[in-house]
């Protein structure tokens, strides 16, 4: 009886609890199992299904960040890769993870190696190759959940940038992390940057000059002042001629003038 | 002819133990009628049906056969206990409540108006003496306390039908008389009383009627005095008497067609000579104030 | 039911409450769930950055979960009891109060009891994160907080009202087992265990849509119709950040409408069995 009662009750709140469902589920990405369940206990798989999912990867993520500190290669591998998988939400743990692949683990296996003055460059710089290659393979997983996120562009940017010392292959990035929502303002900059120091002048320049016009005049960080400078500055490289100048305030000027 | 307070007829529960689909019988087809205004005592030892029948005419059990009724409402009906107060068996009360709060608790939830909760919070307090010790939390009373306090929450809303079940039960005498007293206000206020317990003695001096319980049937019921006093024997108490006067007494009563029985000397009972001592002690323990202003 | 109904199943919840409150055991839960939430000021010691946040929140909002669960089922089971055991029920119900006022009266009471709970919880947990991210405001880089700050904290009350529903639910189930059980042990265990089915029924839905017909697929089916979906309540992982969409006002009526009915579901099998218990 009491069955039938809740079965009942069940059917008739289907049709309020379908829609608040769909949207709560929307918002919990898929479990990715497969790969999971040599590395936990049944503990944690229960826990994790039973609505702890966040705070599992946070206390996970703190041991890794000990994993980290003791330098485990190979285990802070798969603790990067479990973390993630549990919770891909925050994408807090791509970019740090990504981070901790590409920049501390090379300087470790280097270490390994004999140090930085014992190890040939060429060496060194497969190493750093190597890991990067799996930072960028983490981050484009990361895309999967996260496709509109300029932080995870700019990473792999940065990585190019700072740690392969490779602006060309560096540049696209940041010209896609500035197209994302919310980007911040100085990835354009970076980009242009960028292309300047591939000695693409006139390819900046163009940049600069559409950068400027998208830019709104009441936003500090968007920095038109530093952008108007940047632009100036390549005017005088490329010689532009001085009617041909950027001019952005110029039809305001007429404007008022008539 | 005005209605009975408490009408029971054919009244039977059977109680299912355990899984074998024996049955217990507690009560067995018990007829009784209480009357209005009247001090009941339903009697028996442990298990004979008291308990049951109570909760049964509580609306707390459903009976198996037959029906109770309550100043004329189906005792299962919420309406029929607004006219009963009950007071069940070594009651227990919310003890970090004071005895005042607790009172008024109850008075609000029978549903005690608003402008008179205060009067009457107070008046029963004071009627069953507790009015000193009403502020002090229920868990610091006695077990007399508390079947006083238990007393004030039964009748806070005013009923018609008080039930007590075991209202002395390990209670010392003095409580019992206290509790006695009580009852025997409340039936000078015109209220119906029906009393369980299976202390003979203490039942004895205050009720009108009762009825006597064991295994679940009823098996003499009647007014205490016509049960308590046989008909036909009388006795004599007689002081001064030589021995040739009892010689004369014993010829006259055969000689009157009676048969002397017994010569014994009146027992006085335990329970009034204790009573008797502590009374007259707590007596000229108590106004040592009036004493000091009439030693002048 | 007329107006001394009400009053009277108010009378009885504020008096479970007042009796829920000096229980040791809920003064326990509540002093460990606070050390819990306080103690999680030590993720300051990893530099997170802003991460740190969110540990604090995923943190402050388990210990509300979990321990907010376990006092439901036994804070309700225990007051439910203790009446029984103690007789107060048999004091009760001989007044003239109908079993049903009785039932509410206890249902509101830890209602209530946990509404002071959960405020308290939120209100700490708001308290850290406020102190946490003024102070990141002031260490980091301002542009990260250009868009204002960057938590939505009126959504810990938002997440505090969803898991108070629950709560709710819980301890409806909970008087409903209670009405028909005999021993507190007895009600514990089967109001955990209808817990754990209830938050993973979830799961067994999204299973069954990948099953075929059969036995199986209509067992699982019925699992997720008799099982209320309590997973339904665990929105705090999506909360609160304000990049993240905040939860539509829709969805959030849908919600409450789904726990009343439910609520009210238990109360009524809660109130056709205790009619026919015998105290």
């Amino acid at each position: 009886m009491t069955l039938v009662f809740l079965l009942v009750v069940g059917a008739l709140t289907r049709p309020i609890e379908t829609p608040a469902w769909e949207r709560v589920k929307s918002r919990q990405p898929e479990l990715n199992l497969a790969g999971l369940e040599g590395a936990m206990g049944q503990g944690v798989l229960v826990g994790m299904l039973g609505g702890f999912r966040a705070v599992i990867a946070d206390f996970l993520w703190i041991q890794t960040n000990s994993v980290w500190e003791r330098r485990e290669r190979a285990k802070l591998d798969s603790m990067v890769r479990l973390v993630t998988s549990i919770d891909p939400r925050p994408v807090f743990f791509w970019i740090n993870s990504a981070r901790m692949l590409a920049y501390d683990v090379p300087n470790w296996r280097i270490r390994e190696e004999g140090g930085y003055f014992a190890v040939p460059e060429k060496r060194q710089k497969a190493i750093d190759s190597e890991q990067a290659e799996q930072a960028f393979a983490l981050i484009d997983k990361a895309l999967e959940f996260h496709p509109d996120n300029p932080k995870l562009y700019l990473e792999i940017g940065q990585i190019y940038l700072n740690r392969l010392k490779d602006p060309a292959n560096a540049a696209p990035w940041f010209l896609r992390a500035s197209e994302q929502p919310g980007a911040p303002y100085f990835a354009a900059r970076i980009y242009a940057e960028l292309l300047r120091r591939q000695g693409k002048n006139s390819e900046a320049y163009n940049f600069l000059k559409g950068l400027f016009q998208r830019l709104p005049d009441d936003d500090p960080y968007a920095q038109k002042g530093i952008i108007l400078e940047r632009i100036r500055e390549l005017e005088v490289t490329l010689q532009v001629p001085a009617d041909e100048r950027f001019a952005p305030y110029r039809n305001n000027l007429l404007n008022l003038a008539i | 002819m005005s209605q009975s307070a408490i009408s029971i007829k054919n009244l039977t529960k059977d109680f299912s133990v355990g899984m074998s689909g024996v049955k217990l019988r507690a009560v067995d087809d018990l007829n009784l009628d209480v009357q209005d205004n009247e001090i009941f005592g339903l009697l028996g030892p442990n298990g004979s049906g008291k308990s049951t029948t109570i909760k049964i005419l509580l609306g707390l059990l459903e009976p198996s056969v037959g029906e109770c009724t309550i100043y004329g409402k189906a005792s299962a009906s919420v309406e029929a206990r607004r006219s009963v107060g009950f007071l069940p068996e070594a009651p227990y009360f919310y003890r970090y409540l004071s005895g005042r709060e607790l009172v008024r608790y109850y008075a609000r939830l029978c549903g005690v108006a608003k402008a008179e909760l205060s009067t009457a919070v107070d008046s029963v307090i004071e009627l069953v003496g507790m009015k000193d010790a009403a502020h002090r939390r229920v868990g610091t009373y006695s077990k007399g306390m508390l079947q006083r306090i238990g007393l004030a929450q039964a009748i806070v809303h005013d009923p018609q039908l008080v039930i007590l079940d075991e209202p002395t039960a390990g209670v010392d005498p003095l409580g019992s008389t206290a509790i006695a007293d009580i009852i025997r206000e409340l039936k000078s206020q015109g209220k119906t009383i029906l009393l369980s317990s299976h202390l003979l003695a203490q039942i004895e001096g205050l009720c009108d009627r009762v009825a006597i319980l064991h295994g679940g049937k009823l098996v003499r019921e009647g007014r205490i005095d016509e049960l308590v006093t046989p008909e036909e024997v009388d006795s004599f108490v007689v002081e001064g008497l030589t021995g040739e006067g009892r010689a004369a007494v014993q010829d006259a009563i055969k000689a009157g067609g009676g048969r002397l029985l017994r010569v014994e000397k009146p027992r006085l009972s335990l329970d009034a000579i204790f009573l008797n001592e502590v009374q007259k002690r707590e007596i000229e323990a108590a106004p040592e104030e009036s004493k000091g202003e009439d030693a002048t | 039911m007329n107006g001394l109904g009400f009053r009277q199943i108010w009378l009885i919840a504020s008096n479970t409450f007042l009796e829920a409150v000096r229980q040791k055991f809920f003064n326990s839960l509540l002093f460990i769930a606070i050390a819990l939430i306080a103690s999680s000021t030590f993720f300051q010691q990893f530099d997170f950055g802003t991460g740190e946040l969110k540990f604090i929140a995923d943190f402050g909002f388990g210990a509300l979960f979990f321990f907010g669960s376990i006092l439901a089922i036994t804070v309700t089971t225990q007051l439910f009891f203790n009446e029984i055991e103690n007789r107060t029920a048999l004091t009760m119900l001989a007044k003239p109060v109908h079993k049903f006022s009785f039932l509410l009266g206890k249902l509101l009471g830890v209602q209530l009891l946990m509404l002071a709970f959960v405020l308290l919880l939120c209100l700490l947990l708001a308290g850290i994160l406020y102190w946490r991210e003024s102070e990141l405001l002031s260490r980091m880089d301002p542009e990260l907080f250009s868009d204002g700050r960057l938590l939505r904290y009126s959504d810990i009350l938002l997440f505090g009202f969803l898991q108070w529903l629950k709560f709710g639910l819980l301890s409806a189930i909970t008087l409903f087992v209670a009405s028909f059980s005999n021993t507190n042990i007895y009600t514990i265990i089967v109001s955990f265990s209808i817990l754990v089915v209830c938050q993973l029924q979830y799961i067994a839905r999204d299973a069954y849509a990948d099953m075929e017909q059969g036995v199986g697929r209509f067992f699982v089916q019925g699992i997720g119709l008799i099982f209320p979906n309590f997973q339904l309540f665990n929105v705090g992982d999506q909360l609160l950040f304000a990049q993240n969409e905040a939860l539509p006002a829709t969805n959030l009526l849908q919600i409450t409408l789904y726990a009343c009915v439910y609520i009210a579901a238990f109360a009524t099998l809660a109130q056709l069995s205790f009619r026919r218990r015998e105290i």
